[in-house]
Order: C-alpha cells, then sequence, then structure tokens
C-alpha cells in the first residue's frame, strides 16, 4: 500500500478540538499554551472578529424591518422561528433549519449557531459557578448518579478562567451562589435598588442582585493588553461586539491562542466520527466533511477535546460505532444521549412602578438583576426537588409603549417622545431533574446533507418541573407586590426543553463506568485520549447559567490531560 | 463622541477594519419573491400623507419627513401574508372612497383639519386597519433616522452607564 508520509503528517496534530465555542476555545487556548499543536474544528462558517460582526454598528434606519422576520424567513425556518434569538439581525449566526434537520418525538427548540465561535457570539453571558448544594444534590436526592467532583475540585478553575473572561458583580457571600473574581458590579436602577431593599426586608433569606454578566466594566491589564475595551453599553452584544467587551472565543480564547502559534482553525469543517483504534485501543482521530465542498477527510491526533456542544457532541459520539463501541463511542454505560436536560423559564411575575417618574438612566445596560436561588435551601421544604433563581429588571418605556389606543397627531407624537412609565418583573430559571428517559438518539434511516444521522429528541418537563413552575409564577408575584410593584401579573408562557438553550447531560460524568460515560476530569471513561468538556458532561442541570462551568471544567480537564500525556498515560 | 469617531477608536483600538455598513441599495430591495401586492407611487404617496397625520410635523419633523411610507411599503410587502396585504391596502382603498364621500376630494387632497377629521372617522369605520397603520407608522417613525435623533435621543455608544440619575427638564426618551 502506498502511504503518502508527508501529507499523513500534515493531517496530524497533538491535539483535536471539536468545536469553537465556549468549551472549544478555552481548550484550544488551554492546549496550545501548553506547547501542543492543536487544531480547531468548526462546523460553522468563518466569522472575524470585529469585522465579521456586519449588523453590529447599524443604526436601527439600517434595518430593513426593525427585527421582524419576513414571511418568506418564517416559512423557510419553522422551528428557528419559534422564539427570538433568530431575528432579521442574527439571521447568518443560525443554520438554517433545511440544513440543521431533526427529528421530535416531543417537541425540543434546537438553536444550533453556524458560525466560527459558536453560541459564545450570542450567549446571555450570565455567569454563575455552581455550589456544593448543586453538587451533592444527586446523593441526597437519591437520583441518578453522584457528581464525582465537589465544588473544592473546581473553585480554583473558576477564579482562573474568570480572571481572564471578566466577569462583572457583586460579591454576596452566599452558600448557594459562590462569588466570582468579579469584576466591579453594573448599577440597578433606582427601582431595582428599592424593591431589592424591601425583599430582603419581608423575605429574610432572599436576595438581589445584579446580573452575573461577561461584560468588562472595567478591564484589567491582561485585557487591554489582548485588544478587549470596556463595555460601551450599547446593548448590542448579540451582534458580536467590535469592542471585544464580552467574552466570546472571538474576543478572549482565540487570540490568545492564535498567539502561541500553534491553533490551525478549520472552519466548515463538520466532524461526523471519531475514528477508534481496536488496537491501540484510543481514539486515533476524526472524520470529517467540508461543509460546503462535502469532501470527506481525515485528521490524526493522540489527544481529542469533543466541544461541539451538548447536542453536538453526543451526536457525534452516538455516530462513531466500532465493534468495541457497537452503540456510541465510550457508551458501556448505555446513557450516551439520556438525561437529557435544560432550564425550564418563561414563568414569572410583572407590573408597573409608579415612582422614579423623575428618575432616568444613562446607556443600555447589557443586564439584568439576578435573585439568587432560595427554594429547598435550610429549612425551606417544598413538594418538588431543588430551586430557581429569577432573572429580570426594571426599565423604564419608551415609544414602543401602548398609549390611548385610538389617539394620534400632535398630541399623540409629544407623548411619545417622553420617557414612559417604569415597569419591574421577574422571570424564573429553573432546575430540571436528570430523567434517564428523558434522550436524543439518532435515526437510523435519515441522514442529513453530510452524512449525519438525523437527531431524534423525546424528552419533556415531568411533575417535578410543573410543580416547581407553580412557586416561580407565584413567588415573583408576591414579592414584587409586597415590594410596592402595582398592576403585578404573573404567566406561564410554557417552556418546552432547548428553549433555554441550555442543553446538557448527554455524555454524563461520574465515578462508576458501567453508569456514566466521562469521569471526574471529563475523560471518557473507556478511551483515556478522548475529553468532553461541554454541556454533555453535566450530572445535573443546578437553575444558574452553565456556560462560566463548562469553562472551569475545561481548564482543568486540559490541566489533567497534559500532565497524563507528560505522564505516558494518554 | 460622535458615531464616526467611535468607529475610528474601535478601529484603532483593535487593530482592524470596521466594514462601513453594507447599506447600498438595501433599503427597498425586495426579498419577499412569493405573491405580493403590487403598490403604485400614488398608494405610497397616499400612505405618505395618512401617516403624516398621524405623527405630523411638530417641533420635530414628521412620518413624511422620515420617509415613513417605504418602511411601510417594506414590512408590508415582506412580512405579512398575501391576504393581509390585500386587507390593509383595501382599507387604504376605502379611505379614499369615504373621504370622497364627505368631503367631496381624495384624501390627499384634503386640507390639513379634514385629515384629521377623516382620520377619526376611520378610527371608529374600520379600527383594524387604522391600528395597523399607526403601528407601522409609530414604528417606521422612531426607527427611521429623523425619529430617532430628532423626535428622540440617540446615542449609538453610550459609553457608560448610570442607572439612577435625575430626569432633566424636557429629556427626551432614549432612541434605544
Amino acid at each position: 500500500m502506498y502511504l503518502n508520509i508527508d501529507a499523513q503528517k500534515e493531517m496530524t496534530y497533538d491535539a483535536i478540538v471539536v468545536g469553537s465555542g465556549v468549551s472549544g476555545g478555552w481548550a484550544a487556548k488551554e492546549l496550545t499554551e501548553k506547547g501542543l499543536r492543536v487544531l480547531m474544528l468548526e462546523k460553522g462558517h468563518k466569522l472575524d472578529h470585529v469585522t465579521g460582526y456586519e449588523n453590529a454598528m447599524k443604526d436601527p434606519w439600517q434595518t430593513k424591518y426593525n427585527g421582524r422576520l419576513t414571511v418568506e424567513q418564517k416559512e423557510t425556518h419553522p422551528k428557528l422561528s419559534r422564539d427570538y434569538p433568530y431575528n432579521e439581525m442574527s439571521e447568518k449566526y443560525w443554520m438554517n433549519d433545511s440544513d440543521s434537520l431533526y427529528k421530535e418525538v416531543k417537541r425540543f427548540d434546537w438553536y444550533r449557531p453556524n458560525i466560527v465561535g459558536g453560541k459564545s457570539i450570542m450567549w446571555g453571558r450570565q455567569s454563575y459557578r455552581l455550589s456544593d448544594i448543586d453538587f451533592e444534590a444527586n446523593l441526597k436526592d437519591g437520583i441518578a448518579v453522584d457528581w464525582p467532583i465537589r465544588y473544592k475540585d473546581i473553585a480554583p478553575w473558576y477564579s482562573y478562567v474568570e480572571k481572564i473572561a471578566g466577569i462583572s458583580g457583586e460579591k454576596l457571600g452566599l452558600p448557594q451562589l459562590p462569588d466570582s473574581e468579579f469584576l466591579p458590579p453594573m448599577e440597578m436602577y433606582c427601582v431595582e435598588k428599592e424593591v431589592r431593599k424591601r425583599i430582603e426586608k419581608d423575605f429574610p433569606g432572599r436576595t438581589m442582585t445584579i446580573g452575573r454578566v461577561a461584560n468588562l466594566t472595567k478591564p484589567t491589564q491582561f485585557m487591554v493588553d489582548n485588544g478587549r475595551a470596556a463595555c460601551q453599553y450599547r446593548n448590542k452584544c448579540a451582534l458580536g461586539c467590535p469592542f471585544g467587551a464580552y467574552f466570546s472565543s472571538q474576543s478572549c480564547t482565540l487570540p490568545l491562542a492564535a498567539k502561541t502559534g500553534k491553533l490551525t482553525l478549520r472552519p466548515d469543517s463538520v466532524v461526523t466520527n471519531l475514528i477508534y483504534d481496536e488496537n491501540k485501543k484510543k481514539a486515533t482521530g476524526v472524520r470529517v466533511v467540508d461543509a460546503v465542498t462535502l469532501e470527506e477527510r481525515i485528521f490524526n491526533a493522540n489527544l481529542i477535546f469533543v466541544c461541539g456542544s451538548a447536542l453536538g457532541t453526543t451526536a457525534i459520539l452516538l455516530n462513531s460505532t466500532s465493534n468495541r463501541f457497537p452503540t456510541g463511542f465510550g457508551n458501556d454505560s448505555g446513557e450516551l444521549g439520556h438525561n437529557l436536560m435544560d432550564h425550564h423559564f418563561r414563568t414569572g411575575a410583572s407590573g408597573t412602578w409608579e415612582g422614579d417618574a423623575d428618575k432616568y438612566y444613562f446607556g443600555r445596560r447589557a443586564n439584568g438583576i439576578y435573585v439568587p436561588r432560595y427554594r429547598n435551601i435550610g429549612n425551606d421544604k417544598r413538594d418538588y426537588l431543588r430551586g430557581f433563581g429569577y432573572q429580570g429588571g426594571g426599565s423604564r418605556a419608551s415609544w414602543q409603549r401602548n398609549v390611548a389606543e385610538l389617539s394620534f397627531g400632535a398630541d399623540f407624537k409629544e407623548e411619545l417622545t417622553k420617557p414612559g412609565p417604569w415597569s419591574m418583573g421577574l422571570g424564573g430559571f429553573g432546575e430540571t431533574l436528570p430523567y434517564h428517559e428523558n434522550r436524543m438518539y439518532l435515526d437510523p434511516k435519515e441522514k442529513d446533507k453530510w452524512g449525519m444521522p438525523l437527531v431524534v429528541f423525546d424528552a419533556e418537563l415531568k411533575e417535578n418541573e410543573k410543580k416547581m413552575r407553580v412557586d416561580m409564577a407565584n413567588d415573583a408575584a408576591e414579592m414584587l407586590e409586597k415590594a410596592g410593584v402595582k398592576n403585578v401579573k404573573s404567566y406561564d408562557r410554557g417552556s418546552w426543553l432547548g428553549m433555554a438553550i441550555h442543553e446538557m447531560g448527554t455524555a454524563r460524568m461520574g465515578r462508576d463506568p458501567k453508569t456514566s460515560v466521562l469521569n471526574g476530569n471529563n475523560q471518557v471513561h473507556a478511551c483515556k485520549n478522548v475529553f468532553v468538556t461541554d454541556g454533555a458532561c453535566m450530572v445535573s442541570a443546578s437553575c444558574v447559567n452553565p456556560s462560566l462551568t463548562y469553562m472551569a471544567l475545561t481548564a482543568r480537564a486540559v490541566d489533567f490531560a497534559v500532565k497524563e500525556r507528560k505522564k505516558g498515560n494518554i | 463622541m460622535n458615531r464616526r469617531d467611535a468607529i475610528q477608536q474601535v478601529a484603532l483600538l483593535l487593530g482592524g477594519m470596521i466594514s462601513a455598513p453594507a447599506m447600498a441599495g438595501v433599503l427597498g430591495e425586495k426579498t419577499n419573491f412569493g405573491e405580493s401586492v403590487p403598490v403604485s407611487a400614488e398608494q405610497e404617496a397616499f400612505l405618505s400623507e395618512l401617516a403624516d397625520v398621524i405623527i405630523p410635523t411638530t417641533s420635530t419633523p414628521g412620518a413624511k419627513a422620515a420617509g415613513v411610507e417605504k418602511f411601510i411599503v417594506r414590512v408590508m410587502r415582506d412580512c405579512f401574508p398575501k391576504e393581509d396585504q390585500e386587507k390593509f391596502y383595501a382599507g387604504l382603498t376605502k379611505l379614499n372612497t369615504d373621504s370622497r364621500s364627505s368631503f367631496g376630494k381624495s384624501f390627499v387632497e384634503l386640507d390639513a383639519a379634514q385629515k384629521i377629521q377623516a382620520v377619526k372617522s376611520l378610527t371608529t369605520n374600520d379600527k383594524a386597519f387604522f391600528l395597523r397603520m399607526k403601528e407601522l407608522t409609530v414604528t417606521g417613525y422612531f426607527t427611521s433616522e429623523v425619529g430617532a435623533t430628532k423626535a428622540l435621543e440617540y446615542l449609538p455608544i453610550p459609553g457608560r452607564f448610570e442607572g439612577c440619575v435625575p430626569l432633566k427638564p424636557g429629556q427626551k426618551a432614549w432612541a434605544l
């Protein structure tokens, strides 16, 4: 057999990172900084920092429809157009429905980015640490499996990533929501300050703080030296920030990885499966289909980090079958694809605030307030497990408000040019339990245009979540009313899995290879040179936004992997 | 700091170039290739007059000066199904018919007071059309350059945030 040794070398790297989002970016940065030559494979198109954010600096009159979707977009994007993240301005960042084929035994909203940087570009940037209340929850409740790590294992890694990513927030010293290494907090509106005081007075054990957010309120010298500037308070983050003022792969991890000279980034590269060598008992590389030309290629490495976001990663693993792994890569436990979680939300309350007519604000704060979890903590016991936090905030209405329905003319115009009334709202984000039967699997017949079998979702919210939602709506209304907010209305707009875009759990960590896919270092139990550090690894969902945890787990896993590599164990 | 300065500052800061908003030819470009109701120049002028009654020129320019009719035509054509477009333009035609029977003149030929009277009748005669027209006018106007920068206070790059400051006398609402 003829072997082109040079070509083989050219396609061989020290490590391959699949995906360029939050987790992939950190993996690439940490691996390259530790001296490894890294190939990063991203399914989406190239998106250059600053110059690629083509809608970021547009004025409102430079949009065609003020963000509205056209009839054609609604028809061609029946799934993506179910909720707001897909709109006129962000369209290019998401995969087309016609490419993003999947099946729903039960409704599942799958938001798949189509760009380098993945969802780190469009994310909500809310950044919270998990606590031991989260890490011990499964063990205490006797459900699913125990987390193989505790807070002390991850705490130094939270600190490590926070100092590089930049998280702004206020220290509270709460056991259920450990403090981060904070940049200065953003300010609250007057109404929020007052509501906070009243909640703290009337509801001992509850508090309200400014959102902990990955926007640079005051960048460190290190951040400035890396081309990042302070937040300009434009509130257009999701379009990409030309100031590099919030954490994204483009603003933070990719430039640092590139600086080492050891990163090769390959966009338009759809990884379909890992290649397993039965003799070496290791993964030797990945198979890639070019997103545009559909050409196939193999890339080799002795270390593979799969960071394709929970569902993307799990699809790749399920599609990586071999004699050793007939039902999916590392799937000795049979748990791969199971325990699918997301947060449930879209329930809470809001009302009007009659004070502060003489108060206003300057700038557009890309952040809200946060009420840390208080349910099922300490002596509080509910008829459901776990808890929820609230995100929300005050706002002062502008021209969008509804004034007298049938009015028009000079007075009507004059009225709309003045600031309107204040309002205040709280929306819950609740923990979803890891149910074995909530799962994704691959369709045995149908494939997408890159030859990937279609993902099928069969997952739903159950009794525990439904009971929690009652509290989420009622508590919000009760707190707002007590705080003096008027016309308080609670709501439940319904929540479907996938919608919060916090997918988790489908290749969970655990101590026992018989009941989990990954060990406590995010390493596949049954294949030592493959790591998974995105949301797939989560053992329980907590109720806090998860991305910061992926950053910390990724940095921690790379540290472990490189040490093992040096010892010759990988 | 104005917008141009801000952009230059970013460009310097990050050592990159910001592409000028690729706007040439974008406005008015047709994107809905499905069936749509054709709109004549007369109808467009009519929409402009009607919008200007809803948001007239006061101490600041009104809907007509802002070119709101372009936004209305574009959004109706591309963002609404054909039956809604038909209903909308039928409502417009009906307003003209009513105008002729009440004043003996088409809507655009009415004097300012008559126009206001005609729109007042419209709020009861065809509330659905009035509300749709009003919604599109308001959105089109306050997101137009004239509306955002003259009727409201527009600050593309605030540069700082203060959450709780006194409202200055006569202060206009933020455009964003």
